[in-house]
Order: C-alpha cells, then structure tokens, then sequence
C-alpha cells in the first residue's frame, strides 16, 4: 500500500509540476487551519455518535451523554459477542449464534463482490479506453444509465430471476447455500460495475499510448505490455476500487438479506442481517452487545479512513522527498 | 543491418491523409534525417516503421522480408519518442535492462550492458531514479539508453536531442554517430534543427504534408532543392524568392527582368528556361550566396534594393532588403553594416540562382525534357 502511495504521489507531484510549478505545495497554513475547523465542526456529530457507539460496546448499558461517567466498562460484552451469546432468552440463558461464521459469511461475500468487481472492471475499462470496438460509445452510455438505476428499485426483477434459477436447486441444500452465496455477490457486484468500469476507464485514459507502444516495440506481447506495464500504473486505482467494493459486499443489508438470509431461510448470516435480527426484537435483546456487533460491522469503514489518512499524509510528503 | 524500403504507402486517419503514396528506401546502415514542418507526417511514418501504425495502403520491407504485418514486438526496432515514454514505475536501471529482459538474458550479461550504455550517455548516477525524478534531457537520454540497449536493426528517433542543452547535444549526437556506425544501425532521425541533419546525415528525406520532397545528399538539399518547398524550408535565413518575368526565351539565349534588372542565362538553363509555359519565373538564391554593392555587375544577377532591416548577429549580419513589393535577405560580414533606407545593388552568381517553374514550382533543373 505505501508503494502505492509512494507511486501515484510521484506521478501527482509531476503531473503538479507540470501544471503550475510550486504554486501548489504553497498553499497558505492559515486557509488550511480554517478549512480543517470547518470540516472537524460539520463532521462533530457524526463523529460522537459512532464514538458513542463503540463505547457502549464496553459498556454495561447504552451510553448516550453524560453517562458515559456512570457506566462501567470491560470486555464483557465482546467475550459475550464471540461466544455468541448475542439474543438474551429467559434469565440467563442465551440462544446462541455462531458469530465466527457470520463473520466468516460476511467476509465471503465482501471479498467475493470485491474479485467480481476488480476483475470484471479493470478488463472491461481497459477494453473501454484501449479498444475501438462497435458499440463501444452505446455500451459505455448504456453503463452511465445502468448506474443512475437504484439498486432496490432492481430488486424485484433480479429476485424474480433468482427463485427461478435457483428451482433445480432446491433439492440440495448444500447446493443451494453455495448458489445463495454467488447469486448475492454476482448481484451486489453488478451494481457497483458501472462506476467501477468508468473510474478503471478514467485511470487507463491517462496512461499514454506510447508507454505501451514502447513495450511492444522492446519486445512484450500485448498481454505482457498489458501486464507490466499497464497495470502497475493503475495500481493506486485498483486498490480504491477494492477498498470501496468490499465496504458495499460488507456493509450491503438488502441484497445480503433478499437472497442470502431469506434464501437460505436464515441459515446463513452476515453481521448486517445479524444486527437487523437483534434490533428486531428490541425490548428483548441486550444492547450494549448489539453495539459490539455494529462497532465490529462499522471497523473496515473505521480503519479504512483511518489507512487512508496516514496513506494521504505519506503519499503528500512522499512527494515532497521525490 | 538491414535496408527498410516502403513502397507506396498511404496513411489515413479518417479523412486526414498523414502519409501519400510515400515511396522510400532507407539504405543498410545509412544515417538518415527526416525534415519536414510540424504536422508533415513524421513521426506516422516512424510509427509505420515500427509497426505500430498499419498502412492503409502499401508495403513495407526490412531487406527482403515483407513485414507489413508483423507485430511490432517482432521486427526488432529501437524508436526513441517524441515524448520519451518511460515506464513511470520502474527505476531507470529497470527501464533500459527491460528489452533484455524480455528477451531472457542472464542478469550479469544485462547488467554488464545497461551500465555500458548509461556510461555512454552519462546517465550512470541516475540509474536509481524514477522518471518523474529526471529533468527532460535526462529522460530523453533515458529513452536513448533504452533503445540503443537492444541493438536494434533498425533505430528510429523521433527528436531525441530536442532538449538537451547546446554542449551535451554536439557531444550526443557525435556519439551517437559514432556508434551508429560503428554497429551499423540503419538509422532514420527526425529532427527540427536542420544544421544537426545536415551535418549528421548520410541522406536527408524532406517531407511535406505526407508527400516526399526530396531524397537526396545535404550538400543537394541545400544546394540543388528539388522544388520550391524544400528551398524555403531549408536553410536559416531560408532562401529568397522573387518573380521575375521572361522577356527572352530562346533555346539559346532566355533574360529574365525582375524590379527592372535584367539577367540573361546562356547554355543549358537557357534550353530549360525556353521550355516553360508561361512567361513567368521564380527566381531563389540563398542569402548567404548573395551580397550587396554600390554598382550592378554584368556577369551578376543585379537586382536594385532598398535597406529595410539590419540584424547585426556577430558572425555576420542579416540586411532585408525591399525589392519592388518583396523582401530579401543578405548576409553580410560583419564590416559591412549598411544603413536603413541606403540603396544598394543585390549581387547574385548566376551559377547560384535557382530556377523554379511557377505552376509546378519543380526546379527547372529537375525538368525532363
Ligand atoms: N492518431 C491520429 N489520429 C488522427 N490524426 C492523426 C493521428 N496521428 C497523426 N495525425 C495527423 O496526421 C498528420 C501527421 O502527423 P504526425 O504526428 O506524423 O506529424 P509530425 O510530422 O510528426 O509533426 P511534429 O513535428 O509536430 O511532431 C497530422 O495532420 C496529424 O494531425
Ligand atoms: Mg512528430
């Protein structure tokens, strides 16, 4: 990842260079200081809530104000989560959830929309800004509209398609997960294909011809051309398009609970269909290990911000050392 | 290593003709420079070499081997270009040792010959570097470096010294020369700067909106120019142009007159000037081949003019001069320093005036009877 950084910070500071000499790393500190209080203002709210949230994870009630002195903290509600002891029945007793294998169901689909996603765009925009095919401009046009479409208003159809698919299924049940699982993340992928495919087309347009010309000419095939020259440099790209599209396969609540959690009637959950079935019942269940499944269902988000802070700061001074 | 010919090959990018019915041979192991205006197709016809652009129409040859339709990963060709195209994400070691790579040498044999190459070109301390770290100059000995590692039967470079300062260029390009001959790399070199293809060509191919101008040695480009283009291309100041009128057209005798001087030509230019069509000419010379005087000679194109301009360049001065409704220039040495608005006599050898028909704008020399 800092290779990464480090990379697109040089090609940055040279395109920067190129463009407008040292105007732009003598931005004046006063303006910077003002814009950070403005945006750390906006942004407070946001902020105190999920910080809320993850301490009542540690907390033995719902922190919300000024309680945050009075309630007492320790692991418990953690060591409860893991051992799945998440929905509260009669006294003590606890209906137990194997919360490994949400986990593990949730990083499937994840990283599953993530592979769709990297490999189906990364061809597909090389294609797009490479390649002069018949209906290219259609197909590229036809892409922009796919991605005005809301999801949920596709949710009928593509439902629609999924009980008569999976028909022949139905028998083994085995089977059936499996198809569950590659129908939602098929699904769930198509939707963030049209961005991805246009912002992968975007990273190859500004590769210019001739460094791939040049390879071709020192020798590569178009493949290798494509492979070691091409694609390294789009490499910061890639990765932002994986980051985003594991947060849409982790976070996704309604494809996740259409067709994997009512598919598989509800055999198979992710944390999001998990924290949809504690809140559900919500005089019953026991909050603060609710908060402990939402802190655990918000922290790829939480450190993905988090990552992308200390890359963009050794990305900035990484171009100032080149 | 071998000769590249092209045979009638036509370039089209939708309705923009690059190249026409371009009709080449690029001799084994010849240096030549391509010279033409921005826009002329230079660099298309480097591409076509190279096999990156296909022609339209027409093939292409190295030595016997038709290669129209080889991919360009098969025809072993150097090209430097225009704008270098360094990998950005490898160092510059690994940008020059990539062709060797490719081509699965031993790691001693291609570290042996990236640094015998970046030694060449004094790029060794900036081996470590990424591009983006480069000024121009460096990168385009880079791109050099990457090209000349090969070795290449064929190299084609697409202004490479265009930005490096005067000194490291003149030490360049004696190197480069030197090692083009000594390998024997049949080399094609565009280049703006017409004293760098003139004093390092074995041939100059001059080329105008996708059409070949000329083919031929410097000392003819420069001294006999095929037709009106390549007259005013060449050259700095570029030649004069005047239209004079024909008031005798004898096989034997034909005199010309232009702003009230009048020259007659005898012999063999006075058969070719008899043969044109109208009774129009153009007259060129070069305006380092003229001078000025106080008094017409007989034996001299002398042609009345008025001092419009002075540039005093050190070396030497360039006057323009007003010549009926025209401009000319004159060089002169620097003790002559003629003032605005003297009259002076613009002296010409005939054997230095060129001759061009005015429809065809062919010299006349070039004319088949
Ligand atoms: N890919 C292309 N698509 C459309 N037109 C092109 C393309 N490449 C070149 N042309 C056109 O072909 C003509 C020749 O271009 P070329 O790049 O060969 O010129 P050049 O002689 O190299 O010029 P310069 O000295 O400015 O580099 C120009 O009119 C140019 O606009
Ligand atoms: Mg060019």
């Amino acid at each position: 990842m800092a290779r990464l950084a480090l990379r697109r910070a040089r090609a940055e500071a040279r395109a920067a260079e190129r463009v407008m000499g040292d105007v732009e790393t003598l931005r004046s500190a006063r303006r910077a200081y003002l814009l950070a209080a403005v945006l750390g203002a906006a942004s407070l709210p946001m902020v105190l809530l999920y910080l809320l949230l993850v301490l009542s994870s540690f907390a033995d009630t719902i922190v919300t104000g000024p309680d945050i002195l009075e309630a007492r903290y320790s692991l418990d509600n953690w060591l409860m989560f893991f051992r799945g002891e998440v929905a509260p029945a009669a006294g003590r007793l606890y209906t137990t959830a194997d919360i490994l294998a949400t986990i593990a169901n949730t990083a499937i689909v994840a990283l599953g929309v993530t592979a769709v996603v990297v490999f189906t765009s990364v061809l597909a925009g090389y294609a797009f800004s490479r390649m002069r095919f018949r209906w290219r401009r259609g197909l590229m046009t036809f892409i922009i509209l796919l991605h005005a479409f809301p999801g949920v208003a596709l949710i009928i159809a593509v439902y629609a398609m999924y009980v008569w698919s999976s028909m022949p299924l139905a028998r083994s049940e085995g089977a059936m997960v499996a198809y569950a699982f590659a129908f939602t993340v098929l699904a769930r992928a198509s939707l963030e294909l049209p961005m991805s495919i246009w912002l992968m087309k975007g990273f190859f347009d500004r590769i210019p011809w001739e460094v791939e010309w040049s390879a071709l000419i020192d020798g590569a095939s178009r493949l290798r051309a494509w492979w070691q020259i091409v694609l390294p440099q789009v490499k910061p790209g890639i990765a932002a398009l994986a980051i985003f599209a594991f947060l849409a396969g982790w976070e996704d609540l309604i494809y996740v609970h259409v067709f994997l959690y009512i598919g598989t009637a509800g055999k198979v959950k992710t944390l999001a269909t998990l924290i949809e079935e504690l809140t559900a019942n919500i005089e019953t269940s026991y909050l603060p290990v609710v908060a402990a499944a939402g802190t655990l269902y918000l922290l790829p988000t939480i450190l993905f911000f988090v990552l992308t802070q200390k890359l963009l700061l050794e990305a900035y001074s990484g171009g100032l050392k080149a | 290593m071998v000769e590249v010919s092209l045979e009638r090959v036509t370039k089209r990018f939708g309705r923009v003709v690059a190249l026409d019915q371009v009709s080449l041979v690029f001799e084994d192991g010849k240096f030549t420079a391509l010279l033409g205006p921005s826009g002329s197709g230079k660099t298309t016809l480097l591409y076509i070499i190279a096999g990156i652009y296909k022609p339209t129409s027409g093939r292409i040859y190295f030595g016997g081997e038709d290669v129209t339709d080889l991919p360009p990963n098969k025809r072993n060709v150097g090209l430097v270009f225009q704008n270098y195209a360094l990998y950005p994400h490898m160092t510059v070691y690994d940008n020059i040792a990539f062709p060797l790579r490719l081509r699965k040498l031993p790691e001693s044999k291609i570290d042996r010959k990236v640094r015998e190459v970046a030694k060449m070109l004094r790029i060794e301390e900036l081996l470590d570097r990424y591009p983006s770290q480069l000024s121009g100059g460096q990168q385009q000995r880079v791109a050099l470096a990457r090209a000349l590692v090969k070795e290449p039967t064929v190299l084609l470079l697409d202004e490479p010294l265009s930005n490096l300062d005067a000194l490291l260029r003149v030490s360049i390009r004696a190197e480069l020369k030197r090692l083009q001959k000594d390998l024997g790399i049949t080399t094609i070199y565009v280049t703006h700067d017409q004293a760098e293809a003139l004093s390092m060509a074995d041939t100059v191919v001059v080329i105008d909106r996708g059409r070949v101008q000329q083919v031929d040695t410097p000392q003819n480009i420069y001294n006999r120019p095929r037709n009106l283009f390549v007259a005013t291309f060449i050259g700095s100041p570029p030649a004069n142009v005047l239209y004079a009128r024909l008031t005798e057209k004898n096989p034997s005798l034909a005199c010309v007159e232009v702003n009230k001087a009048r020259f007659c030509f005898e012999g063999e230019r006075a058969a070719r000037l008899s043969r044109l069509g109208g009774e129009e000419v153009v007259l060129a010379f070069r305006p380092e081949r003229a001078r000025l005087g106080t008094e017409p000679r007989s034996d001299m194109l002398s042609i009345p003019a008025e001092v419009y301009v002075v540039e005093t360049l050190g070396r030497e001065n360039v006057v323009t001069l007003v010549v009926g409704a025209s401009m000319v220039k004159v060089v002169t040495p620097p003790s002559q320093v003629p003032r605005l608005g003297e009259s002076y006599y613009v002296l010409v050898d005939p054997r230095d005036v060129m001759l061009f028909d005015p429809v065809t704008e062919l010299n006349i020399d070039y004319i088949e009877a």
